[in-house]
């Protein structure tokens, strides 16, 4: 009799101890704990005292590219196809923001679903043009889209060419808004795409892109309808992207086609997914930093500027081929395993990881 | 007019059509689309400027010896970069090419600064008349030197060892190391050879445009457009993808108005691959991307 009570005694913290481990495993994941971090950073940068309005102003710019980054990262990272054309999505975004407030006074937040709803629409259609393209083939092909946009701002009358359309400042419900109220409201549309995204990998149709990702045959003989989850997936992408064209259009109250007929707009976006790990929640947000602030730094040396890029970009891919999110991440992802090997034992684990990525 | 315009897009296709062909033969064997092949270009019309101007050497020795740090260069960025890299996936392929491509242009800007430079060697604008149409000697000359270089690759392609294990790598990488082939070296080689293609393509079209660190980014992306109008895995393919594009982009050029020009080749090639995704020569094959 008592030595039950006394092994029940030993069992009873040991089963606790289990379920704490289990817990922390839980909470381990490199993906929210980093992310959350990064928006209380966010959050919290603009009231500091030293911060002055230009540097809220950068931080936009800065929350502007890391949301054309995610947009790019749908596709490079989880849909598996390469795209070397957002800057046609991140224009049309833009413009049609612009144009809608012009004709029609739509303020910031209609603006900005209108201008994803129309890159969405552009995206689908480029989905089903390229819909058999790969590679080098879907690299080329983007790349003209974004040209033929570039030229279509360029020439057609109503996009004012190079002179530029000039915006009223923005308002928020009738409420004109400064650098400090705009940063905040691209803060929180990056926080709603953020947990768009994350929700989306987790459901049914993140799993059919990364099916389609890993192996595309098998996945289509299996009932994933490759026309459908590809469009979507150029569809999903275009909006993002087009909602932060919005934002960059908006931000200065001013498009002109001298900015957006500019193609190394689209190759910037997609060293940033690159460069930041675009299969990684985590990943746009230090690509999009990375992009933002090189040309804020080394303005004065373009040269220098292209340089580093360079370097950074072969670094990363030499060193981290998972890009720079992936190596964040190592030290995470070896504490959650450890974590769950002590909770289940090694043979799960292996099965819980393939889920997670 | 319409002949005119055909005439001169040739002449303006044909030095596309040295970047294109360098994009199709490194792509074929390495699976990687060269975005430095026009930084190459670039970097080997500055040199052959310097020989020229600092050096005060004669024309043809300077574009031998920027033909010489071409292919050198070529050689260096397979060594340093390609090689670490060569069994990754296509992207990553792609933004290495990417990489180069963003520090030769910050090294020749650094070097030789920003502003566009007047090559030394004039190009002959001295009308010619061939049926009935009227083209510069200039065009002319550089048409000669394109179509040289065209038969001396088939002929290395065609009749000697390297051209032939070349040919065998593009087709099959493994069975070409079982049969014996260094596929390693001919992958170096396929680099040098790009190098080689560019210092042609960069001091030829230098006198027509000027030198500068982006005078070659139109023509690369030309070339690529090209290449892929080619399907990718044929020279003869690029060459005459091309041509067409010269062609047409100065036909649009010519009765659309100038705006037109630029978009042409893209419209082009964004209507060929909802067509036709292949290419226009598609050869079929076992495709890994």
């Amino acid at each position: 009799m008592g030595e039950i009570t006394a092994s029940a005694a030993a069992a009873r913290p040991k089963r606790d101890k289990r379920a704490v481990t289990a817990l922390k495993a839980r909470f381990v994941r490199h993906n929210w704990t980093l992310v959350a971090l990064l928006f209380v950073v966010l959050l919290i940068f603009p009231l500091l005292p030293f911060v002055e309005s230009w540097m809220v102003y950068q931080g936009s710019l800065v929350i502007v590219y890391i949301m054309a980054a995610q947009g790019v990262g749908i596709l490079t990272g989880y849909t598996g196809l390469v795209t070397v054309g957002h800057g046609g999505f991140l224009a049309i975004g833009a413009y049609t923001a612009a144009l809608l407030m012009k004709f029609t006074g739509l303020s910031l937040i209609p603006g900005m679903i209108a201008g994803g709803v129309m890159a969405a629409l552009f995206g689908m259609l480029l989905g089903l043009v390229f819909l058999r393209l790969a590679g080098a083939f879907m690299a080329i092909g983007t790349l003209g889209f974004a040209f033929f946009i570039g030229s279509i701002v360029n020439n057609v009358p109503i996009f004012e060419g190079r002179t530029g359309i000039s915006l009223p400042a923005n308002t928020v419900f009738g409420l004109e808004i400064d650098d400090f109220g705009f940063y905040y409201v691209a803060l929180m549309t990056l926080a709603l795409i953020t947990l768009f995204i994350h929700s989306l990998m987790r459901s049914g149709v993140g799993r059919a892109f990364k099916a389609l990702r890993d192996s595309d045959k098998p996945a289509e003989s299996s009932g994933v309808n490759r026309v459908f989850y590809r469009t979507l997936a150029f569809s999903i992408s275009a909006f993002i992207t087009g909602v932060a064209g919005a934002f960059n259009g908006l931000i200065v109250n001013y498009v002109s086609a001298e900015v957006y007929a500019d193609i190394w707009y689209s190759v910037d976006l997609l060293v940033a997914a690159v460069v930041g790990g675009s299969a990684m929640l985590f990943g746009p947000f230090l690509g999009g930093f990375f992009v933002a602030m090189v040309p804020f730094f080394l303005d004065e040396l373009a040269d220098f500027a292209f340089i580093l890029k360079g370097v950074v970009l072969i670094a990363v891919l030499v060193l981290a081929p998972a890009g720079i999110a992936g190596v964040v991440a190592r030290p995470f992802r070896a504490r959650r395993r450890r974590l769950l090997d002590e909770t289940r034992g090694p043979a799960q684990t292996v099965e819980a990881e393939e889920v997670q990525s | 007019m319409f002949d005119q315009l055909v005439i001169s897009g040739l002449a303006s296709g044909s030095l596309y059509a040295l970047t294109a062909v360098a994009v199709v033969v490194v792509f074929r064997n390495t699976r990687t689309i060269n975005l430095a092949q026009g930084d190459f270009a670039m970097i080997g019309a500055f040199l052959a400027l310097i020989f020229l101007k600092d050096f005060g050497l004669n024309y043809y020795v300077s574009l031998g010896l920027a033909v010489i740090c071409c292919i050198g260069l070529g050689f260096l960025v397979e060594r340093l970069v390609m090689r670490p890299l060569a069994d990754s996936d296509w992207l990553t392929l792609f933004t290495a090419t990417l990489g180069v491509y963003y520090i030769l242009h910050g090294v020749a800007g650094w070097f030789w600064g920003r502003d566009t430079k007047a090559f030394p060697v004039t190009f002959d604008p001295t009308p010619v008349h061939v049926l009935g149409t009227i083209i510069s000697e200039g065009h002319l000359i550089n048409m000669a030197w394109v179509t040289g270089i065209g038969i001396v690759l088939y002929v290395f392609f065609k009749y000697t060892k390297q051209g032939i294990a070349m040919r065998a790598v593009t087709d099959d990488p493994e069975t070409a190391e079982l049969m014996g082939i260094p596929v390693r070296f001919i992958v170096f080689l396929t680099w040098g050879m790009a190098g080689l293609l560019a210092a042609f393509a960069g001091v030829l079209i230098a006198p027509i445009i000027y030198v500068a660190p982006e005078m070659m980014d139109e023509v690369l992306i030309k070339g690529y457009v090209a290449a892929v109008f080619g399907g990718l895995y044929s020279i003869p393919g690029a060459i005459v993808g091309a041509l067409l594009i010269g062609v047409a982009e100065n036909l649009a050029g010519g009765y659309l108005g100038a705006h037109y020009k630029v978009a042409t080749a893209f419209v082009m090639i964004v209507v060929l691959l909802a067509f036709r995704p292949q290419g226009l020569f598609a050869i079929q094959r076992r495709r890994e991307f």
